[in-house]
């Protein structure tokens, strides 16, 4: 929070700067003019300034609702306190705060949230992209052609493909979680099997995906056109940066039987909140019924040519 | 009776702007080298890509060593071999990846180190593909061919681009096919190829087949077993008024005439006199014997490489 200096400061200002302290709250008292110059670059979440009347304003940075909320509470807080101090009454008695996630674990920063989203993201950008992509310039380039005169069935050539991307993209993962670890201190809270299990599921289903929409389109152009269709509601609609508590219930309903939205909730409560899979079994199943149907649906529109 | 290896009737294949095929109808016996010799654009490679099964015709019937593609369709695929007029492997896939993998397709393959030393590529076993030249892509492409010991194999336009020693040796490769049993069905617009390779030909010319048979027959129909050649400086002149008096058809190709003969001895003396009676300004005299070049312009009116 940055607190705006008082022209002159009074005792008044003094008890409420000590009260702000003894809250822990960090504050950067600012001239007036450089507070300004701060505010107007949107850095400040919260800002205190003197105000005639009340004594007092506390202005919050609307794009950083989170955080200039917690504020608000604290700031008043410290007000009580510090009118209590001065007059010699009681001190105002505090409920104590605890943030934490739903399973009740340690992972509460946005990172943690951010991880499984990210490895979600990476999975669905894999398989419209990079399979679903190659697959379509793979087949411009007539690189199937020669397969399409031998005996191998479309179906176990597009069940290798999978199990191909399927191995590189567990590498993928556990590389992007190592480095979550090492670099942030984000760390797996449930077990690693679990975590195998879902995604492997999460893999097979978008790398069908990919394979499914590749059948869509005659040309590499037109395929950019079609992923980035699917591509954008998927990602903006699903939970990968932020929760979708606040949107329409009839978007949420909508969202939860598409399969990033049941996958990132399955990841989540297993990687952030170490829960078993035992309570996802129905989004597990969402999912899993996604990849089968784009999988019968990339056998049945694929072409060697 | 053991079935033939291949039996067409009434193919026929259109695409928007063209009639690709238009009611071919073909018979290839088992054990013999059978060409499809046409210009570029004649329905050569559409035929070929029907008869193996990577484009639908719009009509028409196929028996593949007796089995048809809506019955059999994989053990057509087991037991035939195709080389297609352009195989696209993936760059940084070795010749001996390649027949490794493709083999592995097949219930029978035969071993990566015959097929190298069969088309003579031993020695760039482990290069990325992308490292060949045409010549050693294309004999890989051929090796790929036999990858499952097929009992008949497709050859579309094997020698196209290639330098002529590179040629000769494709040419022995498909030989060596002939003389291990198989029947090969080859496409090509060189008519030297197809006279030193196949048994029979189909000529096919805008999707049909417009004549059958060993090379010497259809050159022994056209009647003409020779042709003599005035050869010009430049451009040559026209002909008609010359050929009135010489009462003979002479054809005007670009920098010659030609002037098809069953008898040479007779027409020579002739010839010479009448082109220095109307002071012809040729440069030499040619004899040579008819070709399937001279089959295709005789019955097309047009050359094999227009």
């Amino acid at each position: 929070m940055v607190r705006v200096q008082s022209p002159a400061p009074s005792p008044a200002d003094a008890a409420l700067d000590q009260a702000l302290a003894d809250l822990q709250l960090k504050v950067l008292t600012l001239p007036k003019a450089e507070a300004e110059a701060r505010w107007s670059k949107g850095e400040t979440a919260a800002q205190l300034e003197p105000s005639e009347g009340s004594g007092y304003r506390l202005r919050l940075n609307s794009y950083l609702m989170a955080q200039a909320g917690a504020t608000a509470g604290l700031v008043n807080q410290a007000w009580l306190v510090a009118q209590a101090r001065l007059s010699g009454a009681p001190e105002p008695g505090r409920i104590p705060v605890q943030v934490e996630s739903p399973g009740h674990k340690r992972s509460t920063n946005y990172a943690s949230f951010l991880l499984p989203g990210l490895l979600g993201l990476n999975l669905v950008s894999m398989g419209l992209f990079s399979v679903g992509m190659v697959n379509v310039s793979y087949r411009e380039k007539g690189k199937f052609r020669r397969l399409a005169v031998t005996p191998l069935p479309k179906w176990v050539f597009l069940l290798g493909q999978v199990l191909h991307r399927l191995t590189v993209t567990v590498i993928q993962a556990a590389i992007l979680i190592l480095v979550g670890r090492l670099a942030f201190g984000i760390q797996n809270q449930g077990s690693f099997l679990d975590l195998l299990v879902i995604m492997t599921l999460g893999t097979g289903c978008f790398m069908a995906f990919g394979f499914a929409l590749s059948g869509f389109a005659e040309t590499s152009e037109g395929y950019a056109a079609i992923s980035n269709l699917v591509f954008f509601p998927l990602m903006l609609l699903s939970g990968v940066y932020f929760t979708l508590d606040a949107a329409p219930a009839w978007l949420q309903h909508a969202v939860a039987v598409m399969p990033l939205a049941p996958f990132l909730r399955a990841l989540r409560a297993v990687f952030n909140d170490g829960g078993s899979l035992a309570g996802h079994g129905l989004g597990l199943a969402i999912v899993a019924a996604w990849g089968f149907a784009a999988f019968l649906l990339a056998v049945r529109r694929f072409r060697w040519a | 009776m053991v079935p033939s290896a291949l039996r067409i009737r009434g193919l026929r294949k259109a695409f928007p702007k063209v009639v690709a095929v238009d009611g071919v109808d073909l018979d290839v016996a088992r054990g013999e080298v059978f060409g499809l010799l046409g210009p570029n654009g004649a329905g050569k490679t559409t035929t070929l890509e029907i008869i193996e099964g990577i484009t639908r015709a719009d009509s028409g019937d196929i028996e593949i060593l007796g089995l048809t593609w809506a019955e059999h369709g994989r053990e057509i695929r087991a037991r035939i071999g195709v080389q297609l007029q352009s195989t696209s492997l993936f760059n940084k896939i070795t010749p001996w990846e390649a027949l490794e993998l493709y083999g592995a397709y097949y219930p029978k393959s035969r071993s990566a180190a015959d097929l190298l030393a069969l088309v003579k590529l031993e020695e760039k076993a482990d290069a990325y593909h992308i490292t060949l030249s045409g010549g050693q892509q294309q004999r890989l492409a051929l090796a790929l061919a036999l990858v499952n010991d097929p009992e008949l194999v497709f050859l579309d336009e094997p020698t196209t681009g290639l330098d002529p020693q590179a040629r000769r040796s494709l040419w022995d490769v498909v030989r060596r096919m002939k003389g291990e049993g198989r029947t090969v069905v080859l496409t090509t617009h060189y008519m030297d190829e197809a006279e030193a390779l196949c048994d029979r030909l189909a000529i096919m010319d805008h999707g049909q087949v417009i004549a059958t048979g060993t090379p010497a027959s259809l050159i022994a129909d056209l009647a003409i077993p020779s042709v003599v050649e005035l050869t010009f400086e430049g451009a040559a002149p026209d002909p008609a008024a010359f050929a009135a008096k010489l009462d003979q058809a002479v054809e005007r190709r670009l920098d010659l005439w030609e002037i098809p003969t069953p008898d040479p001895k007779a027409l020579l003396p002739r010839l010479l006199e009448a082109a220095e009676a109307a002071a012809v300004p040729f440069q030499q005299v040619h004899v040579r014997r008819a070709t399937l070049e001279d089959v295709f312009l005789h019955r097309t009116g047009r050359s094999l490489r227009e």
